[in-house]
């Protein structure tokens, strides 16, 4: 397998088991190309995928646990990439399931074949992307700060943000606030009032 | 007690299994309660469950205690066998079932309030059925359930019986308004009813056939999605709340597959329906604000903001208020509703040619703002009523005494104005006091100096290179004026508008920093005879000042509208303010000549939700906002006093959706009542030989038995598993249906409160379970790579489960909306960059939470037990000392801790120096910079943070 990988390093390389397999066809945002390899798509020097459809897994209930015994333990991510083409879907996935939890693969649904492909691809795609985009975000400007901070608490929408905001002036004079003049905003109701007063003046930890 | 519920109370005694009683709205349940409970064995303990707040303070003859997760649980153990009522949540009351510090036989029944919310996976089920389960032979613990929502009972399909089912009881008892025995206890002396039908005003008529005409466009648009049934959509329907449910029912299932374009037109006509509420509720004013507010918060959003009768809306909205007038007269931009057109382009062209007409003879100084102020039309019927009350009353009097002297001793003289809300309540009683103008005129120098304060903000940030967020859709106004040369046509009248707005708006708050004094001492003295925190309660008559009633025309002749707001009718405002709080009931100037006493009034809001007539005892009732389940309250009120006079007005819209919202109500009640009998004649409630409920896991026909295999069946409830087999739940997911599920398929649920993960299957599993909407949510935020951080850091098996709904479709998105290219915001790139950074993460994923149950039972095979002491610690900080049985949730104000941590300055490791020490965040905001430098160690972090607090906040238009 050792050859292909120095070539193609932002190829994703397939297995020849893989050949003929629609999900192919909906590889585009990344280069690909057949190559000799145990798992049927290596997607890093230590990310692979192995695909399995549901209606396969019902015919061969045992290839999978062949398929991920072969793959040994040179791989940090196994993905275990499921096409679930199935609508009673309950036993086969369940099984599934337990297999690739306990021999220590990730496993991922997609429904279509579009969906199977682009998970391929994303893997790719992302190989040295941090996870920024999943993380607590930094925030921008005041307005989406302040939005942000607001809409914590439940009820609270973003129309209501601008309404305080603007009724109040600042963040600190709405936390001030008295029930009355919360009340007094336009479509803030009794709830959203209580709401509000209380995380602004309840403890933060309450005092048996 | 009114005879029909003595009969409720006897119906309830007869079967040992207790019972589902659905009552119309507004009949009450606390008098049933009060009289029921004396009745039970005193040796037991009634447990009452989520009682709602607007129960609490009629229950208080039962000196009832409310249970919280802060007491201790050994002191909570010893209150279950006190015989004392108790009220608590299904969440404390099942995790004290299952750790047996409640025992069934110490209860003497179960009480449940709003039945209609409950469902077979619902924790009430999970209690009902432990306690069938677990309590002694000789014990049967009466379950009595309530609900005052004949109309949410029956949505779904059986839904009465299937709840029945699993609460344990087999009798239904209805009681609508109709029924033969409640009819005769309200209607032998029913209170003098009068209804008043005021003619909406052009401009609000025109406001509510433009909305409507919004609402039906945005339902077509959602009609040709193809989405949704289209039966169901009528604009009548949208007129309710339950509209959102019928279409939420229908598009939940596939609810992430749909566009934006769709998920948009559901909230347009969430916030349509508001407009149409407010539009009857607010005043002309703050109608206008709100529409402000909304532009500014959904402006790019919202499709219907773009549609051709929003423009009518707002346009309308605006003439309530204000107009803009050339000098010479002639008024601009008022033709476009003569022109109506059909599409939005040509909208805009038409305007455009108008705007070239009107920069032909373009000049700042000759556009003049000329006021409306138009008051709510009910204001002024509502002001003749209590006239005429009071003169009636005056006259009334003596003929009274002498008829028949001390008729009825306990009765005041109050009139109660009930209105929805509390701002309503808040504006009348101004709108009373001040005279209508000037509660007007209020409203309007609030708004214009909005307007100014935004102004400010706008030169202030002017300096700062990148505009904010908020700004580009204000009205176009504001944009504009900062790249002047950009300025395209259609703004020209904006402009002039806007600068009209500000020159007025200046004016005002010259006059008012003069008036700030004055001001400041009228509402130091108006606040201590509001009294009584809530309600608001005046003895003496109110006292009439209001000079202008006569003097100030609605329209302005042009020419005066220019010196509105100077010197001269500011100075006035001060004269009112300061007549009004010295309480002077002498008219004063020759304004108040004309001026009649009037009664002394209380105002009520209904989202109070407290039992106000037995508080007051008025003898004139005016519903301001009508309710029909205020009408019931009236009504009953009325039957328990029959000696009280009691007369009723009825203020309504003529012709306006509140109408019909009215009626309506009371035909959607009617008619679920009618359904509910019909399905109580076809009931089939299976029970043992000793009368006992079977309860549902024995029903073949139950939708579920489908999808579930045998393992139900053998469950069942009544039969656990060889070896128990045992799952570790966190106290927080007893909100979830999920450990109902689990203990039902025959597991061992042990509650405790978990620092990580959500359910720990053995000591290597721990499962963080996420629904699809949480999962979502829970990526946005980034608290889900801060879970599995966690969760990889302390278990060596950590699971994401992935929860699909039953009833919703099994899969995030139909392969056409993946699109072409890899995108971030994609669910597949965070959960594939999710697995990436986190190896050894495990992904389970569920058809729904039944599969979720068996697949739980599948993965413990072969696995250990887990131990739920070690599984309590892992994740504590140590440093917090923690106490067994401690529950985090409970003891924290986590609403104020997830706030204060999205405070920009605040990180993972200052928040908890924060919280030490201050005692809430209404205390913090007020801390000074170096106090916080210090709690938080950095200069720069607390002066982000303190900045931040004090910043001013850019108003809206």
């Amino acid at each position: 397998s050792g050859s292909g990988v120095g070539q193609n390093r932002n190829a994703i390389l397939v297995s020849h088991r893989q050949k003929g397999n629609p999900l192919l066809k909906h590889i585009r945002n990344v280069k690909w190309v057949f190559a000799d390899i145990v798992c049927d798509y290596l997607l890093g020097p230590s990310s692979c995928a192995l695909y399995i459809s549901l209606r396969y897994h019902l015919l061969h209930p045992d290839y999978l646990y062949y398929r991920i015994r072969e793959l040994q333990k040179n791989f940090k991510l196994r993905v275990i990439l499921c096409h679930v083409d199935l609508e009673d879907v309950l036993k086969p996935l369940q099984e599934v399931t337990k297999t690739a939890l306990l021999h220590d693969c990730t496993l991922l649904c997609a429904w279509s074949l579009e969906e199977c492909g682009r998970y391929l691809e994303t893997i790719k795609v992302y190989e040295n992307k941090p996870a920024d985009i999943i993380r607590e975000q930094t925030d921008t400007d005041y307005m989406s700060r302040l939005t942000h901070a607001l809409t914590s608490i439940r009820h609270i929408n973003k129309t209501d943000v601008v309404t305080l905001g603007s009724s109040f002036g600042s963040l600190s004079q709405v936390m001030n606030a008295s029930m009355e003049e919360l009340a007094r905003c336009p479509g803030i109701g009794e709830k959203k009032v209580k709401r509000l007063y209380d995380t602004f003046h309840e403890p933060f930890k309450r005092v048996l | 007690m009114l005879s029909f519920q003595e009969q409720i109370i006897s119906d309830l005694l007869e079967d040992v299994n207790g019972g589902l009683v659905v009552l119309s709205s507004g009949l009450p349940i606390s008098p049933i309660l009060v009289s029921l409970i004396p009745l039970l064995p005193s040796h037991l303990t009634p447990l009452l469950l989520s009682v709602p707040d607007s129960l609490l303070p009629s229950l208080s003859p039962l000196s009832p205690l409310s249970i919280s997760f802060d007491l201790p649980s050994h002191q909570r153990a010893s209150l279950y066998t006190s015989g004392r009522p108790l009220i608590l949540s299904p969440r404390i009351l099942i995790a004290d079932l299952l750790t047996s510090r409640c025992l069934p036989s110490s209860i003497s029944a179960l009480f449940l309030f709003n039945a209609h919310r409950l469902s077979d996976t619902s924790t009430e089920s999970f209690i009902a059925r432990l306690l069938r389960q677990t309590s002694p032979h000789n014990h049967l613990v009466p379950i009595f359930a309530f609900s005052d929502s004949p109309h949410g009972m029956v949505s779904g399909f059986a839904k009465a019986e299937r709840l029945m089912k699993c609460l344990y009881v087999k009798r239904l008892h209805l009681w609508p308004r109709f029924h033969v025995l409640v009819s005769s206890d309200l209607e032998t002396d029913p209170p003098e009813v009068v209804d008043i039908r005021i003619p909406m005003s052009p401009a609000m008529k025109g406001i509510q056939v433009a909305i409507l005409e919004a609402m039906d466009a945005c339902l077509k648009e959602l009609r040709r999605t193809n989405k949704v049934d289209v039966e169901d959509l009528t604009v009548e329907k949208g007129l309710f709340k339950s509209f959102d449910e019928i279409v939420r029912r229908q598009l939940d299932p596939i609810w992430h597959t749909l566009g934006k374009k769709t998920k948009q037109l559901v909230s347009d006509l969430r916030t349509l329906r508001k407009l149409l509420d407010y539009l009857i509720r607010y005043d002309a004013v703050t109608y206008l604000k709100y529409l402000d507010t909304l532009r500014v918060s959904e402006g790019v959003r919202s499709m219907w903001i773009f549609a051709n009768s929003s423009h009518k809306i707002f346009e309308l909205a605006k003439r309530r208020v204000y107009q803009v007038v050339r000098a010479d007269g002639s008024k601009v931009g008022l033709d476009n509703k003569a022109t109506p057109t059909k599409k939005r382009r040509v909208t805009s062209d038409n305007k455009k040619g108008k705007e070239i007409a009107s920069s032909s003879n373009k000049e700042i100084g000759g556009i003049v703002l000329e006021e409306v102020l138009e008051e709510p039309p009910k204001w002024k019927v509502l002001r003749e009523l209590l006239e005429e009350i009071e003169e009636e009353r005056s006259k009334g009097t003596k003929v009274m005494e002498e008829i028949m002297p001390r008729e009825d001793p306990d009765s005041t003289d109050i009139v109660l104005v009930t209105c929805k809300d509390e701002r309503s309540c808040l504006q009348l009683e101004d709108c009373i006091l001040k005279g209508p103008q000037q509660a007007m005129r209020g409203e309007w120098e609030k708004y214009l100096l909005g307007k100014i304060e935004l102004q400010s903000v706008f030169k202030r940030s002017k300096t700062k290179p990148k505009e904010p967020k908020g700004f580009g859709v204000i009205d176009g106004g504001i944009v504009t004026k900062k790249v002047p040369n950009e300025s395209t046509e259609p703004n020209t009248i904006n402009i002039l508008e806007n600068k009209a707005l500000l020159a007025a708006a200046s004016k005002i708050s010259k006059s008012t920093i003069k008036e700030v004094e004055t001001e400041i001492e009228a509402t130091e003295i108006s606040k201590p005879k509001k009294g009584r925190g809530k309600g608001k309660y005046k003895k003496n008559p109110v006292p009439d000042c209001n000079p202008q009633s006569s003097g100030v025309q609605i329209e302005e002749p042009q020419g005066q509208s220019h010196d509105l707001f100077t010197g001269a009718s500011a100075s006035s405002v001060v004269q009112i303010e300061e007549k009004s709080h010295s309480e002077s009931h002498k008219s004063t100037s020759g304004g108040l000549a004309n001026a009649k006493p009037l009664p002394p009034v209380q105002f009520y809001a209904l989202d109070r939700d407290r039992r106000i007539l037995e508080e007051w005892k008025p003898s004139v009732v005016i519903v301001y906002h009508p309710d029909m389940t205020f009408v019931r309250e009236i009504e009953i009120y009325k039957a328990e006093n029959p000696n009280r006079k009691l007369k009723v007005y009825f203020l309504f819209y003529e012709d306006s959706t509140e109408v019909q919202k009215f009626d309506a109500s009371i035909c959607r009640e009617n008619s679920a009542f009618e359904s509910l009998i019909r399905q109580k004649s076809l009931m089939m409630i299976p029970v043992d030989q000793n009368g006992r409920c079977l309860g549902p896991a024995t029903q073949s026909t139950e939708p579920d038995s489908v999808l579930s295999n045998s393992m139900t069946r053998k469950a069942g409830g009544r039969k656990p598993l060889e070896k128990e087999v045992q799952v570790i739940v966190d106290m927080r997911e007893f909100m979830s249906s999920l450990p109902n599920v689990l203990h039902l398929k025959g597991m061992k649920v042990i509650p405790v409160t978990l620092e990580v993960g959500d359910y720990i299957l053995s000591p290597l599993i721990c499962v963080e379970r996420k629904s699809i909407g949480d999962l979502y949510q829970s990526f946005a935020s980034g608290r889900l790579y801060h879970q599995v951080e966690t969760m990889v850091r302390y278990y060596k098996i950590p699971v994401l489960l992935i929860e699909f709904s039953q009833d919703k479709s099994f899969s995030f998105q139909s392969a056409s909306e993946i699109g072409d290219d890899v995108s971030p915001t994609n669910i597949i790139s965070k959960l594939s960059l999710l697995v990436m950074h986190f190896p050894r993460l495990r992904l389970v994923w569920s058809r729904s939470l039944h599969a979720t149950a068996d697949i739980f039972l599948s993965l413990k095979s072969n696995q250990d037990e887990p131990d739920e002491n070690k599984a309590m610690r892992v994740g504590v900080p140590s440093e917090d000392g923690v106490i067994e049985n401690d529950v985090r949730a409970e003891n924290y104000n986590t609403s104020a801790i997830e706030f204060l941590r999205r405070l920009p300055g605040v990180t993972d490791s200052n928040y908890r120096a924060l919280m030490d020490c201050c005692n809430n965040l209404a205390e913090l905001a007020l801390l000074p910079v170096e106090k916080l430098a210090e709690l938080m160690g950095s200069q720069k972090a607390a002066r982000t943070l303190k900045e931040f607090l004090d910043a001013k906040c850019p108003t809206m238009v």
